[in-house]
């Protein structure tokens, strides 16, 4: 299998990822970057509101 | 015995009305009258099981209890190293992940007493959604054998659910604890991104891997979580929050609780079983006393895209060697499956990975404003017979595949907590789920509302008939 050019029966697949991407990218902040995920996470916890353990 | 739940066993156990050589026993008996048909496990360690038992036995004897699961016997998918016993991940070669050190949930099992019966079948590298495997056999769905256990912790599922083991571990990239447990007619968590350490056990996605508990109950899930949650050095992905006590508020009810009916997406493509079941569900939770919300949620679609692109460059550069050197080793979907992730340029999968985090933070601030848990079905359709999905080309059944996990795939890309429980049988007699989906690292609350629900529905204490 040559890794750099695609079975043609999976080049639909990339291009309509491809594609999902270039849609949805188009506005994207400047100061989005991957990690943001992660503060997402944290930032919607709810309170703490339950008893914790010591772990 | 072997039907009991994790929390009546360990408590006959440390009164003694029972022992953990009893129950071991008990459960490798059942493993060899039935397994031979259910194709659960790849690997049983009968003799690392009752060399455990006696020391459990001989520890209780002298006054020891390891924690809450002394004696409880338990099975790990086959993607968790275990020093001494091989790690196919559901390939062909015998040992194919090997990591420094035991998979830190399992460790942290047995830290707390539990017997490891040995490993479950699996997808091949997690990649699949039905739970067939050409190498290790198809796993068998316990209420209906010829039918799928979903995948691809597809062992998990039948094992707990046939009462092989009490409790199991799964991993979760996509739907692969929530499916087979919907599937198979018991409970799967999937907690949050982080909440658990995956260390030692095989990647596919780094950021989409989830583990998690599979058990017969709500509140044995939270005992598990309870246990493998919380910080691992050896994961730099998991969280440094405090665990909660999962149990301390589980039966407080569903009374006021805002819970999320999805007007869109989530009622697509419904099988009228899955539709009923779930208008009884909502129904029941609604007499409970919960605040039902009908809202419209963003579309789920371009977050799946995204979470799928995400997964394909990952999974194909993590197990780029079999892919590259041995490719006919793989099941022809899996191959399939893997190979577009080579072609993926780094453009789009860091344009994925920044889309990701914006769409969870919208998704997050329009939608958990309103509610505190989500529900939705886990699976639009009860378990297809495993002819079905494995008889046509790949390219169908990779897209059956898509429309079997549409429901759960968002919330791995979103990262929050989902758990499957009963909600429901096909006039054929297959299981239905329920999937309830909470705000980050609010586990608690899915526990709670799950158990509230199950509690009042009563589908828990159906078994199915395996003798």
């Amino acid at each position: 299998m040559d890794a750099r050019r695609p079975d043609p029966s999976l080049a639909a697949d990339l291009a309509y990822l491809a594609g999902v991407i270039e849609r949805w990218a188009t506005d994207l902040a400047l100061a989005e970057e991957p990690a943001r995920f992660i503060a997402a996470l944290e930032a919607g916890a709810p309170g703490e509101s339950v008893p914790r353990t010591s772990k | 015995m072997t039907e009991w739940t994790i929390e009546t066993l360990a408590a006959a156990i440390e009164a003694r009305r029972v022992s953990a050589v009893e129950v071991t026993e008990a459960c490798l008996t059942r493993i060899g009258r039935l397994d031979p048909t259910l194709r659960a496990f790849i690997t049983v360690d009968a003799e690392g099981a009752r060399r455990a038992a006696k020391e459990r036995n001989a520890e209780l004897a002298a006054g020891r209890r390891r924690g809450p699961l002394h004696g409880v016997p338990l099975g790990y998918k086959d993607l968790c190293f275990i020093r001494g016993l091989g790690t196919s991940c559901g390939t062909r070669t015998p040992e194919y992940f090997i990591a420094e050190d035991d998979c830190t949930a399992v460790a942290r099992l047995a830290a707390a007493g539990a017997i490891t019966l040995g490993k479950l079948n699996m997808t091949e590298l997690a990649l699949g959604a039905f739970g067939d495997n050409a190498h290790h056999g198809h796993v068998q769905n316990p209420w209906r054998p010829g039918h799928c256990s979903g995948g691809s912790s597809s062992g998990s599922g039948a094992a707990v659910a046939a009462g092989l083991a009490l409790g199991a571990l799964g991993s979760d990239t996509g739907g692969s604890i929530r499916l087979p447990a919907a599937a198979c007619g018991i409970v799967g968590l999937k907690p949050t991104y982080g909440r658990i350490s995956r260390a030692g056990g095989m990647a596919l996605s780094w950021s989409n891997d989830h583990f998690g508990p599979m058990t017969r109950t709500v509140r044995d899930a939270a005992l598990m979580l309870g246990i493998i949650a919380g910080y691992d050095p050896a994961d730099p992905t998991s969280s440094r929050r405090a665990v909660p006590d999962y149990l301390a508020g589980i039966e407080g009810g569903l009374a006021g609780l805002r819970v999320g009916v999805p007007e869109n997406y989530f009622g697509d493509g419904l099988d009228p079983a899955v539709a009923a079941a779930m208008e009884d569900a909502t129904r029941q939770l609604d007499a409970e006393g919960a605040r039902l919300v009908a809202l419209r949620l963003p579309d789920p679609q371009p977050l799946v895209d995204v979470t799928g692109l995400i997964t394909r460059a990952e999974s194909a550069t993590i197990h780029a060697r079999i892919l590259k050197e041995r490719p006919a080793e793989l099941q022809p979907v899996v191959r399939a499956r893997l190979e577009v992730g080579l072609h993926v340029s780094a453009f789009d999968y860091l344009q994925a990975l920044r889309l990701r985090a914006r769409m969870t933070r919208e998704f997050l601030r329009q939608v958990f404003a309103e509610v505190e848990v989500l529900v939705t079905p886990t699976i639009p359709e009860p378990a297809p017979p495993i002819a079905e999905v494995t008889t046509p080309a790949v390219s169908e059944v990779i897209a059956r595949m898509g429309r079997f996990s549409r429901f759960t795939r968002p919330f791995n890309g979103l990262g929050l907590p989902a758990l499957s429980v009963p909600c429901g049988f096909s006039p054929q007699g297959l299981p239905i789920g329920l999937q309830l989906v909470g705000r980050p690292f609010d586990e608690a609350t899915v526990l709670r509302a799950a158990r509230g629900y199950e509690r009042a529905a009563g589908w828990v204490t159906r078994r199915p008939s395996l003798g």
